[in-house]
């Protein structure tokens, strides 16, 4: 499900950077920008992004990691999408009201606004049947959606995915070229939160037909924009995108503001990637003019450098978690009281010092992050009320008494099972790693320590729970949206196991849990919901699956003649929000 | 370090020598240890670089002495109180004379330590691709026919392997995997020294072979061989007791030729993450880790890279001028 977190976490290694995030409620104290509604900007202007890598995906339908994001939601309007500041509510974009439920909650109703129209070569306006078309197309090969099976996959008649064609999905009605209406198996609040996913932005079928019968589907390179930006087109109609150079996107002749809640300031907004050297790339932005960040942090160095002396330019944008996961279904591991007694001994000061210290993040007492839905259920800043969990610095003291009541009477491990480590083998996450093996030793484990790319920690070891790796360390999670579920689902339900591509990371399989988890993912009201998943992250936090060690904050950086505004919702800058000065 | 001036000054020199010799009275035939020894001790830089071996070897040896005297946290010990509020390292002081690495430790304490992998890797890989080096050349050279061939063959296709490759290749298959399973044949081979040194006296025995090869060839075919055959020694007294000890001196000079290169080589897959592995300290790892912000951290770069270049150098001096010791006329 949410893979984005890991996207962010291996761009950050592979260009050697500090990925950094931070606390709640709207930017921070320390910097001017991005915090609160983005004020008024000036029209006009070409913006430069740089960018360390390519863009994953630019088709709406597979478009799923942050940097993605911030190039689709400019250029593509989903049903719902969300304004810069604003977390937990869309907004209605492409629908003209929020969605009607009916039936308990299986009926789902949307209403389009009229007169969306698509830019070229399309030149009509987006109807309901396109809706359908998009979402019908992301359970093709063609299409591969990271998603689509897991929101989608309780409207009636949803098939499985990797279909070789797209399949009429008859839970989707379209009773007029304005109306939608999703007829589910069940009720579900994550369904309606996940209509403000790309894949719910318009796809003209009849256009786009013939680019998605190509495996992979060629409508990336043909997409018919609906928001205020397109991708320049060249003579040929195809779009100008130099794959790992750049792309540069444009005002959308056929959108109208009056439909649209963006501002959309900009005239051009050119998309540089191969930024290798981030570094580099992020002292340019600081000291040139109309730059900003696109898929990578800058290094810790450089947040120094720009906290110190330019304030103005810099920006903390909270986001996910991360954690260190220890697997339940590995001696000694297995053993509550001495996954307690690791807690208990961890430094999180010292863990959070390996990303850049606390201007990129807060320590992490539980789960939910700060700002999520049901942060405050779960226990706020103070976290819940247990011990092991309560020092910041750590407390050999504590972890000693809980090794004892594991039957150590030493109050070290004195057993015969060594731990596996797989962690990063550069970067910041390799130093996380470190500390961490070092804060494992005091306790008296021995720790084989694998280092490893931050791809193949997961594909090979931490995903698959065949390895039986005893210690992830370098894990952590960006909810798909603002929710519960999108939180605790994959990550800590015992039904979410797999045998590959497993994000249950410490296999925690525990029965009350579930059955907590089964019961809140079929409650739609949101007060009700909080609460739920609130006590959700305190059942998962008293099993002690894992060590919660910090609240991200990621850092962006721009121009000092950028007025950027950041999209809270993936914690990087809002190309429709942000202007020139 | 051989102009002809020196040649001149070494050649007045061994002639003073053996006028004083004369002068003392007592002729006595100078044993070839005593030649050797009496040109290296004329040969200062190679005086100099053995002095700083044999401080280094010290070092090694005395590590956790050494550490303890400096008064500086041991190589494993991150300290947090060492970096500043953005995580970042401080440099140079009085309390860690080389600073500290990313993650608060000393990298005075890890430079130390980090000389026991190098000499462990240039002991111990350098004895184990000279010992096979030099008995497949002996049994090539000396037996021709098929075992040469076997043998020549071997080393071609080993000549034409990618090392680092093969490194990163059983470092990856042999680390712990699927199943909790730990390490090929039995947990055996994994990352580490261990797999480090067996990777390079596999691929460095090869070049030790040719030479001995090469040498035994010409050797086999001299008066004392013959004479020793007509005698009715046995084969194995021929290649042991009487070829081998006409190839010290070429092992000898190629054995210091190889020391740094394995020294590097260590380095050189530490870096790549298929050596030593964390926590221990090496300085190849040293550098891997600091390669990321050496533009506002330079210590931890700099010291184990002055200690590596320093050591490889002082080998490689040493190389110099033991060959030049061994075999003054050699003209290179």
């Amino acid at each position: 499900m949410s893979r984005h977190v890991w996207r962010v976490l291996a761009l950050a290694v592979a260009a050697l950077t500090a990925l950094t995030w931070s606390a709640c409620g709207g930017g921070d104290a320390a910097t001017g920008i991005g915090a609160g509604a983005p004020a008024k900007g000036k029209k006009g202007g070409t913006l430069n992004a740089l960018f360390a890598n390519d863009l994953e995906h630019i088709d709406p339908g597979e478009a799923f990691y942050q940097p993605d994001y911030m190039m689709v939601f400019a250029v593509h309007r989903p049903l719902y999408s969300f304004e810069p500041t604003n977390l937990e509510v869309a907004s209605p974009d492409l629908a003209a009201a929020p969605p009607k439920l009916s039936d308990g909650g299986r009926t789902v109703t949307v209403k389009l606004k009229p007169g969306v129209r698509y830019g070229p070569p399309v030149n009509r306006t987006a109807t309901s049947a396109d809706v359908k078309y998009a979402i019908e197309r992301a359970f093709t090969a063609a299409v591969p959606n990271g998603y689509a099976p897991t929101y989608f996959g309780i409207v009636e008649g949803a098939p499985e995915p990797g279909r070789k064609k797209p399949t009429d999905i008859k839970g989707i009605e379209t009773p007029d070229e304005e109306t939608i209406v999703f007829r589910l198996s069940e009720s579900s609040g994550a369904f309606i939160k996940a209509l403000s996913l790309p894949i719910t932005a318009p796809v003209p079928e009849d256009y786009a037909k013939r680019y998605d019968a190509e495996t992979p589907s060629q409508y990336a390179t043909h997409q018919a924009a609906t928001g205020p930006y397109m991708i320049e087109a060249g003579k040929d109609g195809r779009i100008t995108y130099e794959i790992g150079k750049r792309m540069t996107l444009v005002r959308n002749p056929n959108w109208s503001a009056a439909t649209d809640f963006r501002p959309a300031y900009l005239d051009r907004i050119e998309l540089t990637m191969g930024n290798e050297d981030t570094t580099v790339a992020a002292r340019q932005i600081l000291k040139g003019k109309g730059l900003i960040n696109g898929d990578f942090p800058p290094d810790p160095p450089v947040i120094k450098e720009a906290v110190q002396r330019r304030k103005s330019q810099i920006t903390f944008a909270p986001l996910g978690n991360r954690y260190i996961s220890l697997n339940t279904k590995v001696k000694p591991l297995d053993d509550v009281n001495v996954r307690k007694a690791i807690v208990a001994a961890s430094d999180r000061n010292a863990l959070r010092l390996t990303r850049g210290g606390p201007i990129v993040g807060d320590l992490a007492t539980h789960f939910l992050a700060p700002g999520q839905p049901g942060f405050e259920e779960a226990g706020g800043m103070k976290g819940p009320n247990l011990d092991f969990i309560q020092n910041p610095d750590g407390s050999m003291a504590l972890a000693a008494e809980y090794m004892k009541k594991a039957g150590y009477a030493s109050g070290r491990y004195t057993g015969s099972e060594t731990l596996t480590m797989v962690g990063d083998d550069s970067g910041v996450g390799a130093r996380t790693a470190e500390v961490f093996q070092s804060q494992l030793q005091k306790l008296g484990f021995e720790v084989d320590f694998r280092q490893v790319p931050h791809d193949t920690m997961f594909s090979k070891f931490c995903n698959v729970p065949e390895a039986r790796v005893a210690v992830c360390p370098n894990v952590g999670w960006l909810p798909d949206f603002a929710d519960g579920q999108a939180w605790f689902d994959p990550t800590f339900s015992g039904e979410s196991i797999v045998p590959e591509n497993n994000s249950n990371w410490p296999q925690l399989d525990f029965p009350a849990i579930n059955e907590a988890i089964d019961d809140a993912k079929k409650i739609t009201g949101q007060a009700r919901r909080d609460k739920a998943w609130g006590k959700i992250d305190r059942m998962v936090m008293a099993q002690a699956p894992a060590v919660p060690w910090i609240w991200d904050k990621q850092a962006n950086i721009a121009s000092s003649d950028v007025q950027g505004a950041i999209a809270r919702w993936n914690a990087q800058w809002d190309l429709s929000f942000t202007s020139i000065k | 370090m051989t102009t002809p001036g020196v040649d001149a000054r070494s050649e007045a020199a061994e002639n003073r020598f053996a006028t004083e010799t004369i002068q003392s009275g007592a002729v006595t035939a100078r044993t070839p240890p005593q030649l050797f020894w009496g040109r290296l001790r004329r040969d200062k830089v190679a005086l100099c670089a053995l002095g700083f071996l044999v401080v280094l070897a010290l070092i090694a040896i005395f590590a956790p002495l050494i550490v303890h005297l400096a008064g500086v946290p041991g190589p494993n010990e991150p300290d947090k109180s060492t970096l500043d509020s953005f995580g970042l390292p401080t440099g140079p002081s009085g309390e860690h004379p080389f600073g500290v690495d990313g993650i608060g430790r000393d990298v005075f304490a890890r430079t130390v330590y980090g000389a026991r992998v190098s000499l462990e890797v240039a002991i111990l890989a350098t004895a184990l691709s000279v010992g096979i080096g030099v008995i497949a050349g002996m049994f090539a050279g000396f037996y021709r026919g098929w075992v040469d061939t076997a043998i020549s063959r071997g080393i071609d296709v080993l000549l034409a392997f990618p090392i680092l490759l093969l490194a990163i290749g059983i470092a990856s298959a042999c680390s712990f995997g699927r199943g909790g399973s730990s390490g090929c044949l039995g947990g055996s081979v994994k990352p580490g020294l261990a797999l480090v040194i067996l990777v390079i006296a596999f691929v460095n025995w090869t070049y030790m072979a040719r030479i001995v090869r090469g040498q035994v060839l010409s050797l086999r075919e001299k008066e004392f061989v013959e004479a020793a055959r007509s005698l009715g020694a046995s084969k194995t007294r021929i290649i042991f007791r009487e070829i081998l000890p006409n190839l010290v001196a070429p092992i000898i000079v190629y054995t210091t030729l190889i020391v740094p290169q394995n020294i590097l080589f260590e380095a050189a897959l530490s870096f790549l993450g298929v050596g030593v592995q964390p926590p221990q300290a090496s300085w190849g790892k040293m550098i891997a880790d600091a390669q990321g912000s050496f533009d506002t951290a330079w210590w931890f770069m700099v010291f184990p890279g002055v200690a590596l270049l320093l050591t490889v150098l002082a080998f490689n001096l040493i190389g110099d001028g033991l060959s030049d010791a061994l075999d003054p006329r050699s003209d290179r």
